[in-house]
């Protein structure tokens, strides 16, 4: 692969569940629906009010229309409508105002412009409404396609034309194997994967001191972290300095959004968690079962602290471990808390859990199997 | 011994809290309703507004008590419709500024129940390591 990158093999299965985004498409299709029915009715106001319009128009035309006056609910009796040219119109709220023939086809052509207005938002809500279906329906069947996630990052002297290079390059291979973590194994790349490793060293911890606190403690003691708080300041990471963040993160975050930014359309590729989409989408998260967050949390930790331990990983990963399991940013838990709102469009983080064969609620076994593991030598070191 | 009465602790900490936060994410669900409501009722009075300010001065207004029409004056309809209008705006700023009070409190809530978890789940892979 790309001189001095590392990477991620997830597989989508383990990061959305096939079921799970079904699910939701099923939702935001009820929702799409809804919509619909309401364009149903308010077009019919439009007829209405059309109608309406028309009989205001002719009224006035004779001194007097006889008409069949409705009596209580069933009974009606001859009548004759006199003053055809004057007409009480309900303004709402309560108000009446006497009008004329004329000046009420006005008011009822304003409503109607109303209306109309209201149609068209509909509509485009609804396209919205099936862009975002779309969304589900293609993860669902990538998931259940088995689809893999490739996540790379760069490291700190690469530039960002460099990022967006990699990003395409990263994408172009989604394959559905787990060997494609074995592409990172490949000893010569080991060498040269050392070196860059010192230099991000040296990076990462000059970084450190511009990073703000709670990712310090975040480094320091992953175990304790929430990784919601963990969330939050990724998320402050992601709307404000990048350059705060230890390269390790943002590049590899850039290179993803990079390479998403370009790729969206294609199906077979991933999407970016975009931080626009994540501010919509927290006014939304309240929406989502309680009954689903601590199952959900119940593998949190374990992000939280694998997510540190990338450059450990990078070690397993030439010694020939098989151990894959491995997610480089700790922004995780976002698409946790997102997976089941139906808001806006739920892209994906770059970077995922890496197992394919794992399903996710499983993992909380992990912490055995991984503390054994050597300590990455940036966790050493700061400890 | 001491870990397992303090893990039930715990998580019996831990289910108020859940309680706690989905009597907060009801709120916010009732409060999105009255804002709703809020919502439709002043686009209705603008609409009121704008028609009454579109007639003439001489037009006759009426506005429906109970059963009846009582005639009233444009003025004084207008100045009514206004002040509506003004009432249900601040009373749309109070409900926004509820609204992410609550959102705030519900954000901690689920911070505090994030740790919760997470201090248990320790504590459990703790007592199976013992």
């Amino acid at each position: 692969m790309e001189e001095g990158a590392s990477g991620t093999v997830t597989s989508l299965a383990s990061m959305f569940p096939a079921d799970e985004a079904q699910k939701a498409a099923r939702r935001v299709q009820d929702t799409i629906a809804e919509k619909h029915r309401e364009l149903g009715r308010v077009r019919g106001f439009i007829a209405d009010n059309a109608g309406l319009v028309n009989l205001v128009q002719k009224l006035p035309e004779e001194l007097h229309h006889d008409v069949m006056v409705p009596f209580g609910k069933a009974a009606f009796f001859p009548g004759r409508l006199i003053h055809t040219n004057e007409f009480m119109v309900l303004l709402g709220e309560g108000y009446y105002a006497e009008r004329t023939s004329k000046q009420t086809v006005e008011i009822l052509r304003r409503r109607g412009k109303a209306l109309e207005t209201h149609v068209d938002s509909l509509k485009s809500m609804i396209e919205d409404l099936k862009t975002e279906a779309l969304f589900f329906d293609r993860t669902a069947s990538e998931a259940a396609e088995g689809l893999v996630e490739i996540t790379e990052e760069l490291s700190g002297e690469e530039s960002d034309e460099g990022a967006s290079e990699l990003g395409q390059k990263t994408g172009a291979p989604s394959i559905s194997v787990e060997d494609n973590g074995k592409v990172l194994n490949e000893d010569e790349e080991y060498d040269r994967l050392m070196s860059k490793l010192d230099e991000l060293e040296k990076e990462e911890l000059a970084a450190e001191a511009a990073d703000n606190i709670e990712e310090e403690t975040n480094e320091v003691d992953p175990d304790v972290v929430s990784d919601q708080s963990s969330f939050d300041h990724n998320l402050k990471d992601m709307e404000g300095s990048h350059s705060c963040i230890p390269p390790t993160h943002s590049e590899g975050q850039a290179s993803n959004e990079e390479f998403l930014r370009r790729k969206q359309q294609q199906p077979a590729l991933l999407q970016k968690f975009n931080p626009d989409d994540l501010t919509i989408a927290s006014s939304h998260k309240d929406k989502t079962p309680l009954g689903k967050d601590p199952s959900q949390n119940l593998k949190d930790p374990n992000v939280a602290d694998k997510s540190l331990k990338l450059p450990a990983s990078e070690e397993n990963d030439h010694a020939g471990s098989s151990n894959n399991e491995v997610s480089i940013q700790p922004s995780k838990p976002k698409v946790d808390s997102l997976r089941a709102f139906t808001g806006s469009i739920i892209e994906r983080s770059p970077n995922l859990p890496i197992n394919p064969g794992e399903p996710s609620a499983t993992s909380s076994q992990v912490p055995g199997s991984q503390s054994s593991k050597p300590l990455s030598r940036f966790r050493m070191q700061r400890k | 011994m001491g870990t397992s009465s303090a893990l039930r602790d715990l998580q019996r900490d831990l289910e108020n809290k859940a309680n706690d936060l989905s009597k907060l994410q009801k709120d916010i669900a009732k409060n999105h309703q009255v804002r709703k409501k809020y919502t439709i009722q002043l686009g209705e009075n603008e609409l009121v507004l704008k028609e009454l300010d579109l007639l003439n001065e001489d037009a006759n207004v009426y506005k429906l008590i109970g059963p009846v029409l009582v005639k009233q004056d444009l003025a004084e309809a207008n100045a009514n419709v206004r002040k509506r209008i003004e009432y249900i705006s601040a009373e749309l700023k109070r409900l926004d500024a509820t609204l992410q009070d609550l959102e705030e409190k519900q954000n901690s809530k689920r911070d505090m129940i994030l740790k919760l978890q997470q201090r248990i789940q320790s504590l459990q892979a703790g007592k199976a390591k013992a």
